[in-house]
């Protein structure tokens, strides 16, 4: 197939053989495929549009103003004045509760993506043995992932892990007593923790889907093999699964690297007691809006993108060592 | 490649050139005010943004002034913004960064000098001058409380508030102790909440631990005649606020306040605070929260009663300061004429007095407190804690000015220092050098 070049035409002045009436008819058909695809450009670029503009004025513009911002000292109020890497220098020198943000976040993230994904393989490994009313509890069990990052459940997990709440009120009867489970810096973040985890229905869902495309010949091949439940579990459902185990890995990572609303409402938006529900998002925001150190906040937040950029491709760099997409050779 | 670039330079340039028209569009322009606007004179007429925090039931108070101001000036439109005080003020900020302030803001004086600082008001003394807004019944004392460092009125004072020691009366009774004489000071308070803990019920503290809280140390830092602020800067000494936290932290060892983490969970209201559902027997809360505390105490259905006294004094004299909130104009305010009528309304119209109640602190003219204490109808609790502010008032208390920051920098690293210090994680001097480096560090940006 000939390949259409549009700057040919008319301005070839080499010399060479005669054109043909042939050539002649295929540089008119050219000509009419490459008008025909100036004006589909132009389509798709005028339906693109919104969506350009839209990605123009309220992501890239305001990224690269945060970018600008991060070198700068901004209160909001005046302009703001360059100050080049002073930002970062204090983040990264002068700064305790920078480093204790990153402590609490890093731990937090440490604690609570591992537990989700276990939590959610393990439901939906339960719910794949074909049980009655299985769209029932594929609901059921979803609905927090729906209604679990609210303020409100925020709120009622308050409550529930309060010195009055109804978890220290199960513990009395077994004779254990606790003081206030969110307010004690020991285990304040625990409970974050479990809030997190407790919204383990969206992967739970891709973990289930997947787990039904697994082929059934190859359990019946491990099991003919002599395979016990732990051995298939481990050389055929999660090699099957991995590519889901990735995906579910990436969101949950970057989904608790942003964690905001349940530390903002459970320390009513201290990060306390004491520090301990400090996550960077919170601590980016009170840096930006309470204490006007707008500079600061977008340099905080560009170090969290790069931070995750890291992260992630950390995870994608050493997924070809345990992802198995079923095509190999 | 020639050709691509070709086309994508018209698509580069209309994206720039779209960026900058919104970055430019960000903020809005200061509206180009005449001597008469500056002076709060021209028609009052048109609409009027006004912003305010409270409770569900002073929004209600709140929306049934600005409907007589409506009523009184036909074709006037008030538009109204409420939120909870936490979150008012970051939308201030928000707000005062695109120049979009409200026409009328309701402001606190501890919050004045964030945006004095930014020249985001204007000052109110050229409409004081001209007549639009009347001052000639507030005490010239808490007229101060709205001005900037430079003297001048940035803020009209129409609430006083102070913190008062909420004692429960009944639960006092119970223990056997009577209530602390009038100008007790440090040693009385500690001494009473001993003598209460020895008679109260197993696991009712004699207070909340309030070490961290800075209205408490406000007062113990004025008994003492020291300052609280030098400029952008601490103005007290380490020694002092070391001296205060170990008063604390025997208060706590001695089991006289409740646990660290239990006062880490409650919820900040006063409604829902521990003092209110009888939990402790005393804590330090706003004045003005005697009324909805005794509420939620009535609700309990124990009969139990609240009293609110001053906080305890020094050897420089009595620790409270009036704590009083207002309403500014901003520069942004297009419409100066009808916010300086609004302010002149609130301030002085004996209906709008009658009508907010000294919700948000004493109404500070005098006229209209009067009015209100005369007022058969005025619930005899709201009375005491008139009362109380005529008291404190007439005690000259100290005007502290309030550096800018001082909510998101002092508050916040105050209240962290001293958790640090109950939860074991700090000792004393410790915490009070790092909140010392915190403080001045934060203040000082």
């Amino acid at each position: 197939m000939r390949q259409h070049d549009p700057g040919a035409a008319g301005t070839q002045v080499t010399a060479g053989p005669p054109a043909t009436p042939r050539d002649r008819r295929d540089r008119s058909r050219d000509r009419r495929a490459g008008r025909r695809a100036a004006a589909d450009n132009r389509a798709a670029y005028a339906f693109l549009t919104p969506w350009l503009i839209g990605m123009l004025v309220f992501t890239i513009g305001p990224m690269l103003f945060s970018l600008y911002l991060a070198f700068t000292r901004y209160d909001l109020s005046s302009a703001p004045e360059w100050v080049g890497l002073a930002n970062f220098e204090r983040m990264f020198t002068t700064d305790p509760r920078y480093f204790d943000s990153v402590k609490v976040t890093l731990t937090y993230v440490a604690w609570s993506v591992p537990l989700l994904l276990a939590v959610s393989l393990g439901l939906a490994l339960l719910l794949n043995r074909g049980m009655r009313f299985l769209t029932g509890y594929r609901a059921l069990f979803y609905m927090p992932s729906l209604i679990g990052g609210s303020v409100a459940v925020a709120a009622l997990w308050r409550q529930i892990f309060g010195e009055e709440g109804i978890v220290n009120k199960a513990l009395a009867l077994v004779g254990i007593e606790h003081t206030s489970w969110v307010g004690d810096p020991n285990s304040a973040l625990h409970t974050i923790v479990i809030l997190q985890v407790w919204t383990f229905g969206s992967a739970m869902v891709i973990f289930l889907a997947g787990l039904r495309q697994i082929p059934r010949e190859l359990y019946d091949a491990a099991s003919v093999d002599g395979a016990g439940a732990l051995r298939r579990f481990r050389s055929v459902t999660l090699p099957m699964l991995s590519p889901l185990v990735l995906f579910n890995l990436l969101l949950s990572v970057v989904n608790a690297f942003q964690a905001f609303t349940s530390a903002y409402v459970v320390s009513n938006g201290t990060g306390g007691p004491s520090d301990s529900t400090l996550f960077y998002t919170l601590y980016l925001y009170e840096q930006g809006f309470a204490q006007l150190n707008m500079g600061y906040a977008a340099a905080m937040a560009w170090v969290l993108v790069l931070g995750l950029a890291l992260f992630t491709g950390f995870l994608f760099l050493s997924s070809r060592y345990w992802v198995h997409y079923g095509d190999e050779r | 490649m020639a050709h691509a670039t070709l086309r994508t330079r018209p698509l580069l340039g209309l994206g720039l050139g779209l960026l900058m028209t919104v970055l430019a569009g960000c903020g809005q322009s200061l509206p180009d005010h005449s001597a008469d606007e500056l002076r709060g004179r021209g028609d009052i007429a048109g609409g009027i943004r006004f912003s305010w925090w409270g409770s569900a039931s002073r929004n209600d108070r709140t929306n049934a002034v600005a409907d007589l101001f409506e009523a009184e000036h036909p074709g006037v439109e008030v538009r109204r913004e409420a939120a909870d005080f936490g979150n008012y003020f970051k939308r201030l900020n928000v707000q005062g960064a695109g120049r979009n302030m409200p026409c009328v803001t309701q402001l606190q004086a501890r919050t004045l000098g964030d945006f004095t600082a930014r020249d985001a008001l204007l000052p109110l003394d050229p409409m004081i001058e001209s007549g639009a807004i009347d001052v000639s019944d507030i005490p010239e004392a808490v007229l101060d409380t709205g001005r900037g460092e430079d003297g001048r009125l940035y803020m009209l004072p129409t609430g006083a508030a102070y913190d008062a020691l909420m004692v429960n009366e009944t639960l006092a009774e119970e223990a056997g102790v009577a209530l602390p004489e009038p100008g007790y000071d440090w040693d009385d308070y500690v001494t009473f909440l001993r003598d209460a803990a020895e008679g109260l019920p197993d696991g009712i503290p004699a207070t909340a631990l309030r070490g961290g809280l800075p209205n408490f140390f406000i007062a113990y830092v004025q008994g003492l005649g020291e300052h609280m602020f030098d400029g952008n800067q601490l103005g007290f000494s380490r020694e002092l606020l070391v001296e205060y936290w170990e008063m604390w932290e025997e208060i706590r060892a001695e089991g006289l306040a409740n646990s660290p983490a239990a006062n880490a969970e409650e919820p900040p209201s006063p409604e829902a605070s521990y003092v209110a559902s009888g939990d402790v027997l005393s804590d330090n809360r706003p004045g003005n929260a005697l009324t909805p505390i005794q509420g939620t105490l009535d609700g309990q259905g124990e009969g139990q009663r609240m009293t609110s006294l001053p906080l305890p004094s020094g050897p420089a004299g009595q620790g409270n300061v009036l704590i009083t909130s207002g309403l500014s104009i901003p520069r942004n305010c297009a419409n100066v004429p009808t916010a300086a009528a609004f302010l002149d309304f609130w301030a002085n119209d004996p209906r709008s007095g009658d009508t907010y109640a000294s919700d948000n602190g004493a109404v500070t003219n005098t006229e209209l407190l009067r009015r209100q204490l005369d007022d058969p109808e005025l619930p005899d609790l709201k009375k005491r804690e008139l009362a109380l502010y005529q008291r404190i008032v007439a005690d000259d208390p100290s005007i502290v000015l309030y550096p800018p920051g001082y909510l998101a920098v002092f508050e916040s690293a105050f209240t962290r220092a001293y958790e640090d210090v109950a939860f074991g994680n700090q000792t004393v001097p410790e915490a009070v050098d790092t909140f010392f480096a915190e403080a001045n560090d934060g203040l000082a940006r």
